[in-house]
């Protein structure tokens, strides 16, 4: 059976009121190692009346770049649903492999906006920036103002004492480059020493931490407002200061040297602290920059890993670490003051 | 580069050989075929430069190392395998002389940022 006529009887079994499911509009979505995206439209009868939905299925690809739990993800995007922070609807998760073959959530689609970071340096975007760096910062500063106990997260995510979080962290991603790495390398190690000798303070409090909040991972309009957060794949809980070192990883300044490709770096910080409620300590907030180097480099490696050991031969899995892990070599270097 | 690129090469030729198939729906074509040209563009930039940069590095490595020798097999899959040796051995000694020799130091870091020049792709963000 195809994949749309698998979805529909899927979906049927979970709206038992809706009549003539009909699955169609499948298409994939490009980019997207960590999970297979596809939209599709829905479109069903129920009480007489014909009725449709844009939805979105996220389904887990035979090997993955980074190795994550769909629950948590998908428990993440409904703990904030209808929040200050915006994320699409979740409908169902499916931590079987029987009915699509591997895992998958379905929700609904956000649509008519964008998400591609290139499109920002083009009209009619450009001059959306000051209002764009002021939402990206502001919703990452209510995510960790958020509290994780209220939202319900406590429940599905690994608890963390505050004095441990950057060992977790470090430890986890430098094992994942233990395994991983099909070639030495130098400048990471450095870098690891360096944030093993020099350990930042704990947390101000402990906070959900998105784990991958960039531009390109939320949906953005001509005016420069966000409408809904995406990936949510590495979220957990952890030092707030970790979500904001990620989005300083020179690798996602997209060549602009700004942070995010928007507006420079203290900007970024001072509507981070003024949403958050919280302070960005600068020697802090270095060390979990340059722990996110790191940390990058370990998903490009995960990912070359994943096509040489032949679980995913899909040609995203050679872009990035192809594109990105000596560019991520290089903004290691650069935050380090060595370029 | 990991994956090598002749894997690469050889598996991105299967993938557009399956895409020229009719059936293919046309948003799968294009992610496909956009990924493969951008792959190509990056093999073909690096490819041109691998043995020669090769080469450099590695002799650059092995004065770091106080190291003799140098490349006689100068085909791809063995000159990679030396640049692989000689920068496991420069992690472990650049962790040995970290703040005990400042001049060596210096040169290793110096080798290692015009390594990352050496290995530039295509619109690097960095």
């Amino acid at each position: 059976m195809s994949l749309e006529g698998r979805l529909a009887a899927y979906i049927s079994g979970r709206l038992p009121q809706a009549q003539n499911v009909v699955v169609d509009r499948l298409a994939r979505i490009s980019g997207g190692a960590s999970r297979e995206t596809y939209r599709f439209r829905l479109s069903w009868t129920e009480a007489g009346a014909g009725r449709s939905r844009a939805l979105i299925l996220r389904r887990d690809p035979p090997a993955s770049l980074i190795d994550t739990e769909r629950r948590i993800e998908f428990e993440a995007y409904r703990a904030f649903f209808g929040s200050d922070v915006p994320v699409p609807e979740m409908l169902w998760l499916e931590e079987e492999s029987g009915p699509l073959d591997h895992p998958f959530f379905i929700a609904a689609e956000i649509e008519g906006f964008q998400a591609a970071p290139a499109l920002l340096w083009t009209e009619p975007y450009l001059a959306c920036h000051p209002k764009l760096a002021d939402r990206k910062w502001t919703i990452l500063g209510q995510i960790a103002r958020a509290d994780p106990e209220a939202l319900g997260l406590t429940r599905v995510m690994e608890p963390v004492a505050p004095a441990d979080c950057w060992s977790r962290e470090l430890g986890y991603w430098e094992q994942v480059l233990d395994e991983d790495e099909a070639e030495p390398l130098p400048i990471i190690r450095a870098a690891i020493r360096w944030l093993r000798a020099n350990p930042p303070p704990p947390p101000q409090r402990i906070t959900v931490v998105h784990g991958d909040y960039r531009t390109g991972n939320f949906l953005f309009d001509t005016a420069g407002e966000i409408h809904g957060v995406l990936d949510w794949e590495m979220a957990h809980l952890g030092d707030p200061l970790e979500d904001l070192g990620w989005g300083f990883n020179p690798v996602w300044s997209f060549g602009r040297g700004q942070a995010g490709g928007l507006v420079p770096d203290h900007q970024a910080v001072a509507i981070w602290e003024r949403s958050s409620g919280l302070r960005a300590d600068p020697d802090a907030l270095y060390w979990w920059t340059l722990f996110n180097c790191v940390k990058g480099q370990a998903i490009w490696v995960s990912s070359a890993r994943a096509w040489i050991d032949g679980g995913n031969r899909e040609p995203i899995m050679v872009y990035p670490p192809w594109a990105l892990q000596n560019a991520q070599d290089r903004a290691t270097l650069k935050v380090m003051g060595r370029l | 580069m990991k994956p090598n690129v002749s894997d690469v090469l050889m598996e991105l030729s299967a993938l557009v050989a399956r895409n020229a198939a009719p059936d293919i729906p046309p948003t799968d074509r294009a992610g496909a075929l956009g990924l493969t040209a951008a792959l190509l563009a990056i093999a073909g930039r690096r490819w041109d430069d691998a043995a020669h940069n090769l080469v450099h590095e590695n002799r650059e490595l092995r004065k770091l190392l106080g190291l003799s020798g140098q490349d006689d097999d100068l085909r791809i899959p063995a000159l990679t395998g030396e640049n692989a040796r000689l920068r496991a051995m420069l992690i472990n000694r650049h962790a040995e002389i970290e703040g005990k020799d400042q001049q060596l130091e210096d040169a290793i870091w110096a080798e290692l940022a015009a390594s990352t020049v050496r290995r530039l792709t295509p619109g690097s963000p960095v």
